[in-house]
C-alpha cells in the first residue's frame, strides 16, 4: 500500500505493528470524551482552514461514525491498546483526515451476528452496505451506510482497510486484499 | 412543545451523547406530554448529526410522540434523517 502522507504513515504503522508502538499524545484518543474533544477541535481547524461550512461538518459527521464504531465495538474488549489514532491535516483547503484502531476489526465484530461471512472482504462490504450490527440485539448499524451515502455523489474520498481488506470508496466502490492491519484504518480525503 | 436541539450541542455524533440527552428530555423536557401529542425538532444552529446521535434521540421521541421537523438545511441533518429513513 502507497502511503504518502505522514499521518497516514504514522496510523498505518501503529495499526499494522505486532507490538503496539508509542505514538504522539496529540494523535491518541484513549477514551471517548478526548476523541469527541478533538473532533470539535477539527471542526474550527477545518473552518478556520477555509474550508467550506458544509465540507466540514459532513467530514467532523464522517469521522464521528467511524471513530465512535472503534469505542462502541470494542469497549472491554480492545486486544491491547484501548483508544484511537485520529489525526487532521491540510494542504490549502485539501483536508486529509485519519483514523486508526488496534481494536477487533470488521470480521471479527461482525461474524457474531452473521456467522456466514467467509473473509475481510465480505465483512467490509456488509459492514457499508446492510443494516446489520455486531452489537444486536441493539437495533443500530446505520453508521457505515451514512458514511458511504455521505462519500458517494460527493469529491471525498474514503480509504477503509479491516483485517487484510481494503477499500476504497468515491463515486464507485472497490474492495481488495492488501497488507493486514489489526483493527482498523480510515483516511478520509476531501 | 418545541425542542431546540443546540441546547444540548452544536457537534451531536455519538451514541452514549444522545442516550444522555434523551434521558434529560425525557425528565426535564417531555415528561408531561401524552403519547402521539405534536414535538417539534429544532435544528437551528446545529453544526453536525449522526445517525448514532439522531437513532437515539429522534428515533426514540418518534415512537411515543407525533414528530415534526424545523431548521434542516444542515447537509448532515439532511442525510442522518435519510439514513434514519425519516421523511422530512
Amino acid at each position: 500500500m502507497v502511503i504518502g502522507n505522514f499521518l497516514e504513515k504514522m496510523a498505518y504503522d501503529w495499526a499494522r505493528s505486532e507490538a503496539p508502538e508509542q505514538i504522539k499524545d496529540e494523535y491518541y484518543c484513549a477514551t471517548r470524551d478526548v476523541f469527541q474533544a478533538r473532533l470539535d477541535g477539527m471542526v474550527s481547524f477545518l473552518l478556520a482552514g477555509k474550508v467550506a461550512e458544509g465540507d466540514a461538518y459532513m467530514l467532523a459527521a464522517i469521522a464521528g461514525e467511524i471513530g465512535n464504531n472503534s469505542f462502541d465495538h470494542n469497549l472491554g474488549s480492545w486486544p491491547d491498546v484501548p483508544g484511537v489514532f485520529f489525526g487532521c491535516d491540510l494542504n490549502g483547503t485539501q483536508a486529509i483526515i485519519v483514523l486508526a484502531d488496534r481494536g477487533q476489526g470488521v470480521l471479527k465484530t461482525l461474524k457474531r451476528v452473521k456467522p456466514e461471512l467467509e473473509n475481510d472482504e465480505e465483512a467490509l462490504f456488509t459492514a457499508f452496505h446492510e443494516k446489520l450490527s455486531g452489537r444486536a440485539p441493539e437495533s443500530r448499524g446505520n453508521g457505515l451506510k451514512f458514511v458511504r451515502e455521505a462519500i458517494e455523489g460527493s469529491k471525498k474520498h474514503l480509504t477503509f482497510i479491516s483485517g487484510s481488506a481494503k477499500m476504497e470508496l468515491n463515486e464507485k466502490i472497490n474492495i481488495s486484499r492488501t497488507e493486514a492491519v489489526r483493527g482498523c484504518l480510515a483516511i478520509i480525503a476531501l | 412543545m418545541k425542542i431546540d436541539l443546540i441546547k444540548f450541542g452544536d457537534i451531536l455524533v455519538s451514541r452514549p451523547a444522545g442516550r444522555e440527552a434523551y434521558l434529560a428530555m425525557s425528565a426535564y423536557i417531555t415528561k408531561d406530554l401524552k403519547e402521539g401529542e405534536e414535538v417539534v425538532v429544532d435544528f437551528l444552529g446545529v453544526k453536525v448529526l449522526t445517525p448514532s446521535w439522531a437513532d437515539e434521540v429522534i428515533s426514540k421521541l418518534a415512537q411515543h410522540y407525533k414528530v415534526r421537523f424545523e431548521n434542516t438545511d444542515n447537509p448532515t441533518v439532511k442525510m442522518t434523517l435519510k439514513t434514519l429513513l425519516i421523511n422530512i
